[in-house]
């Protein structure tokens, strides 16, 4: 067995896990032929972004990336000094905070400010300034105090951008509607490309080349944010992020994956969470440790709602009979598998059991919900999804009716299609309790343009009678959400194959307060 | 090195950024970072699709785990797939390498001679001697696609478009060293085509699909497909090959003049992807 030689591993918090190149002698940047006369270059070509809102807080995000495809972004390695300011009016005349941190190499001239002494549930403006350059400014908005009756929360909820399939114009129209916070369930960037996709330059190495390295994960999220639509929808709200597979590479599993032994999967791990976490508009309490961090966590919003959002990535037992699409059999069943590990289950079923909430949100990567894909007698369901965790299904599922959680909901991604169900105690008996509604919303453009129920599609509603709605276009979801109930309103785009298709609602579902899962939907 | 724990809180804002920014760290005087390069030396030609390739290795030797940053500086004609090479480093014992791939190519009017690739991580400095040799002969029975400038319509993203053009026809070697696999799975046809540095007369085409023991040529080899010469503007189909169950299949035909060879990929033995480990193109 192989053991580490230091002890920090345990002991102590993520700041002092991080190796310093501080030692490294500055050398030109990419843009070689500056020697010292001011950057005259735009540093902000990756957006602004915001995330995690407290009452009293949120963190403000941006890089600085001159040349974003190129080593280091285009920067010199020194650190360079960013002045940041958060107002209160969007012409920030009335600037309530403000400050200046360094940006440095070993974090890819990232900045994140965790900007406290903020009013709840107030909108917020926010920008940085470098060498006299300023940045877009970007709009956030706090949480409401713990004990705050909200009357009203917007949300949008988004997932799975494979850039080469298709173009962001989810993001447009998720932008022009006034959303509290966005969640994003998974899949920013995909760490392989196919070199003939509907944008130009798709079949650049930036895009295609399988993402191992952390320059190679830091250039592909320089890529995926580069676009114009993403960084508006960023600039506009406040999100608040989680991970599936591609950050790291298709259908990992702990440290399981067939690409390397655990020990070199560990090394790819780590570099792929060390760029997740310098592009996300994370806190510092999120920053990996190597191969490790800590993405679960739990944000309310008053006493309207909780999110816990989860990490089924990290701590999951591998995927049953070589993952694929089986039938569910003693593996799926087996008690000892999970796909959130022992600490996060407690975790969420002990906050259940603290929580005042009126709605409890589960914010993670895919469905819950049982997907019999097979039309007739024969069952075959996903074993990456919870179909394949059939034992933590049921701890969760159980332990949620056990304690009598309030208005149980369920946002996932993942599929690539539209999906909302009932959650069932048990999915294979339709007279079974429902004890939560789950939507999982559509990729913004992973799987191409779609069309509006595909023969698999077809099949899921056939077969899952605790399925209420399906469809296969791009698009998310935006949701409206009151004490007397949730409405999610699907968001699907005619085409993402083109620029500027059209955006429109395909269906809203109606979950009402008191009465587990879905109680309308209207088409 | 590391930075000792801390809180940095200062006017009820934490930012976390400071705790990230390394000014103040004191200059380390030698690396815990060990550098290897393999092979030591290299020598490469002025093909469009036929790279020398180096393996670059950073080992964490001292106590703490540490990210750090490889960069590149090529002389002369030399271009390289990357410049930077940035990882995590565990500390380990026994210890970790991890590598990365890097390519070497130079423009086919490269003059010959010695240039080299200077590598550095912290202050440490490896020199990699590359050799420019002068274009192999492509006259009358040599191969003559080696190396030259491929083009397909599309590439898996675990492959590289110039697989199939490598030298290398040894199938144990597909997926991690050679071959080339389209990217649009179930989707057929498939195109790969190969330029010619320059015209010539060309009488038949050696075709070798993917045929391990692992991957047989029955189950998961090209079944179906054309082979297609290009002269001034027209392709033109010289061979067809239907049916197709072995490893290794050679095409001739009547002497033909050609600017580029297309094989004309119709269908797979499992209906999936198109894969070539190598094709090669000879002339009377």
């Amino acid at each position: 067995m192989r053991s580490s030689r230091r002890s920090f591993l345990t002991a102590t918090g993520a700041a002092a896990a991080l190796a310093l190149t501080g030692s490294l002698p500055e050398i030109k940047s990419a843009a070689a032929g500056w020697t010292g006369r001011p950057d005259r270059r735009d540093p902000f070509t990756l957006g602004v972004a915001s995330g995690d809102p407290l009452p009293d807080a949120v963190v403000i995000w941006t890089r600085l990336a001159p040349d974003p495809l190129a080593p280091f972004g285009g920067m010199d390695r020194r650190p360079v000094d960013v002045e940041w300011q958060v107002a209160e009016d969007e012409r920030f005349h009335r600037v309530v905070r403000h400050g200046s941190v360094k940006a440095g190499p070993e974090a890819s001239h990232s900045v994140h400010v965790d900007v406290r002494g903020l009013r709840p549930w107030r909108h917020y403006w926010y920008r940085f300034r470098v060498n006299g350059q300023l940045s877009p400014v970007g709009r956030t908005k706090t949480a409401p105090t713990a004990d705050t009756q909200l009357s009203k929360l917007s949300l949008a909820f988004a997932s799975c951008q494979a850039w080469w399939e298709g173009w962001y114009t989810a993001y447009a129209d998720m932008a022009k509607r006034d959303h509290d916070v966005v969640f994003f369930l998974g899949d920013y960037i995909y760490e392989f490309g196919i070199d003939r996709g509907i944008r130009p330059h798709s079949n650049e190495p930036y895009i295609t080349q399988q993402t191992v390295t952390l320059d190679e994960y830091r250039q592909r999220y320089a890529a995926y944010k580069l676009d114009a639509d993403l960084q508006t929808a960023h600039a506009n709200a406040p999100w608040i992020v989680t991970l599936d597979d591609h950050e790291v590479v298709d259908n990992w599993a702990d440290e399981a994956h067939p690409s390397a032994p655990p020990a070199q999967f560990r090394v790819r791990r780590a570099n792929a969470f060390r760029a997740y976490w310098e592009h996300m508009p994370l806190r510092l309490a999120q920053l990996p440790t190597g191969p490790d961090m800590q993405l679960y966590r739990r944000i309310n919003y008053g006493r309207l709602a909780q999110f816990n959002v989860l990490d089924t990535r990290q701590y999951r037992s591998d995927q049953a009979y070589g993952d694929g699409t089986k039938a569910p059999g003693p593996e799926t069943a087996d008690p000892t598998r999970t796909i959130t590990g022992d600490a996060q289950e407690k975790w969420l079923l002990d906050g259940w059991s603290a929580s005042q909430a009126r709605w409890n949100v589960m914010a993670h990567q895919t469905a819950i919900a049982r997907l019999d894909t097979k039309d007739g007698p024969e069952v075959l369901v996903p074993m990456d999804t919870w179909d394949g965790y059939e034992a933590s299904r049921n701890r969760i599922l159980g332990g949620a009716a056990q304690r009598k959680v309030r208005n149980l909901v369920s946002i996932a991604g993942d599929l690539h299609r539209s999906v909302a169900s009932d959650l069932k105690l048990d999915f294979t008996d339709p007279a079974s309790a429902t004890v939560g509604a789950e939507f999982v919303g559509t990729s913004i453009s992973s799987g191409m343009d779609g069309e509006d129920l595909d023969a698999g599609g077809a099949t899921l509603l056939r077969e899952n009678p605790h399925m209420k709605f399906g469809n296969f276009q791009r698009g998310y979801v935006s949701c409206t959400i009151t004490p007397q109930q949730w409405v999610s309103d699907y968001r699907v785009v005619d085409k993402v194959s083109v620029q500027h298709g059209t955006v429109s609602t395909r269906a809203k579902l109606l979950v009402e307060d008191g009465r587990p899962g879905i109680s309308e939907v209207q088409e | 090195m590391n930075i000792p724990r801390q809180t940095v809180i200062a006017a009820g804002t934490l930012v976390a950024a400071a705790l990230l920014g390394s000014s103040s760290v004191p200059k380390a005087t030698t690396s815990d970072v060990a550098v290897s390069v393999a092979p030591e030396q290299l020598s490469v030609v002025g093909l469009p699709c036929f790279p020398g390739m180096l393996n670059l290795t950073m080992t964490n030797t001292g106590s703490q785990d540490r990210y750090a940053d490889l960069t590149l500086d090529p002389t002369g004609p030399l271009q390289l797939s990357r410049t930077l090479f940035s990882s995590w480093l565990p500390a380990l014992d026994p210890d970790q390498p991890v590598s990365a791939p890097v390519e070497v190519r130079v423009p086919r009017n490269a003059k010959p001679g010695s240039y080299k690739i200077g590598v550095e991580v912290d202050r440490q400095r490896v020199t990699v001697p590359v050799t420019v040799n002068p274009l192999p002969p492509k006259g009358p029975g040599d191969n003559l696609t080696l190396g030259e400038q491929a083009t397909a319509s599309s590439t898996h993203g675990n492959f590289t478009l110039c697989g199939a053009v490598d030298g290398d026809k040894d199938s144990e070697h597909w997926d991690t060293l050679t071959g080339w696999n389209d990217g649009t799975r179930a989707a057929f046809p498939d195109t790969y085509d190969v330029a010619l540095s320059t015209p010539a007369t060309i009488n038949r085409v050696e075709l070798y699909t993917l045929d391990s023991a692992k991957y047989p040529a029955r189950v998961n080899g090209l079944r179906d497909w054309d082979v297609q010469v290009k002269a001034g503007d027209t392709w033109q189909t010289v061979d067809q090959v239907r049916g197709n169950t072995v490893g290794h299949v050679t095409s001739t035909f009547a002497p033909v003049q050609a600017d580029a060879v297309r094989i004309l990929c119709l269908d797979g033995n499992d209906h999936t992807y198109s894969r070539i480990v190598e094709l090669e193109v000879y002339g009377s």
